[in-house]
């Protein structure tokens, strides 16, 4: 097969000031953007009612118990096991002890589940409308101009993405458009966020929704039986504590000193 | 393999063992983009470009080792390439960083190819 000689295309190196940087500062400068409006709208902690909040809080301390058993000492846990399984089967800590059995209420019409969703399409709207305007902003003033060449060879699949708007036919696959600087932005510029806004940051588009937080508490979820499936929890552990031959491992530790 | 009751006696704080994970990721991402500049100015193509990578960023990785882990971790008992003193995974040490810095290393690779060779 005979070896095909490079294809070599002048470009105006005015396509640096004029494209090339330009998506480059808006991309940085959107990410920026995007970090702030996602850190001033994170809307505070909503203010729980006191029964829900003793609902809520009871249960952590029955996991809070089980998980930590074994720093407990035997007696006061098995008061601790004692005093919570009771008040975790009698409901008393229920946020209404009324309407113990019912089926829960329908999530949708519950104003407090509302809250959780505007959050998420807040966080949804903060990356798609950047996203879109900068697409359509690369679309009408850029498009058609051929700016880099990749340093590695790639299929002839990838031309119709990266060669967007440049109808030539035997083009080299390898020569791209402004679009596909855009996604290679789009997709290599968390380490510049790393440098400019710290390590845990939203500027990156495709660094997901961060943590979420556990959707114990959520609407829909019947507290009853979790405090029922808590207290069968607790009842079943096997208490052992940490402190139990603790003076054959300190004389162990000792003697390979 | 420690057991539940090991892990009990000396515990894994998580938020120690997210710090030294996110210290790396951010040694790694920083030094792919710088990679990538490397190369492009020396005019690396195709695959020569990815094994330069991979050989760098592997030998980051080493120098992190013997620099940051293996003081402590070989004093407190534990084997040579041992990280477990530190980080939860073998294989999060010595291979997360490698794809987490890639995107970076291919924009700067081609921004400064681009600009400089062809």
């Amino acid at each position: 097969m005979a070896q095909l000689p490079p294809q070599t295309i002048q470009r105006d190196p005015q396509l640096f000031y004029w494209i090339l940087f330009p998506i480059t500062v808006v991309m940085i400068l959107t990410g920026i953007l995007r970090h702030y409006a996602t850190v001033l709208m994170a809307s505070p902690p909503k203010k729980v009612e006191q029964p829900a909040l003793k609902e809520q809080r009871s249960l952590m301390h029955g996991v809070a118990v089980r998980s930590n058993f074994h720093v407990l000492t035997a007696p006061s846990f098995k008061a601790r096991r004692e005093f919570l399984t009771t008040a975790f089967e009698s409901g008393a800590y229920l946020k209404d002890p009324e309407r113990r059995g019912q089926p829960p209420a329908n999530p949708m019409t519950d104003p407090g589940a509302m809250d959780g969703m505007m959050g998420m399409m807040k966080n949804n709207m903060a990356m798609m409308v950047p996203n879109t305007l900068i697409m359509s902003w690369i679309n009408t003033f850029f498009s058609g101009f051929v700016i880099l060449k990749l340093p590695f060879p790639i299929t002839i699949k990838f031309k119709s993405m990266l060669q967007a708007g440049v109808a030539t036919k035997e083009m080299d696959p390898r020569w791209m458009s402004s679009i596909s600087w855009y996604f290679l932005c789009y997709f290599g510029l968390q380490f510049v966020f790393n440098f400019l806004l710290g390590s845990d940051n939203d500027g990156a588009a495709d660094a997901g929704n961060g943590p979420q937080a556990p959707n114990m508490f959520g609407p829909g979820v019947d507290a009853d039986k979790q405090f029922q499936a808590e207290a069968e929890n607790l009842a079943v552990i096997k208490h052992y504590s940490v402190l139990d031959d603790v003076e054959q491992r300190l004389l162990e530790g000792i003697k390979t000193r | 393999m420690p057991t539940e009751r090991e892990f009990q006696v000396a515990p894994i704080v998580p938020e120690s063992v997210m710090h030294n994970t996110k210290a790396l990721s951010n040694l790694q991402s920083l030094t792919a983009s710088i990679f990538g500049v490397a190369a492009g100015i020396l005019g690396l193509e195709s695959y020569s470009g990815f094994l330069f990578y991979f050989i760098f960023t592997i030998l980051t990785t080493i120098l992190f080792y013997t620099f940051r882990v293996a003081p402590t971790s070989l004093k407190s008992g534990l084997g040579a390439f041992d990280t477990s003193r530190y980080f939860r995974t073998q294989y999060e040490f010595w291979a997360g960083g490698v794809f987490g810095g890639l995107a970076g290393y291919i924009l700067t690779w081609t921004l400064f190819y681009g600009l400089v060779r062809a």
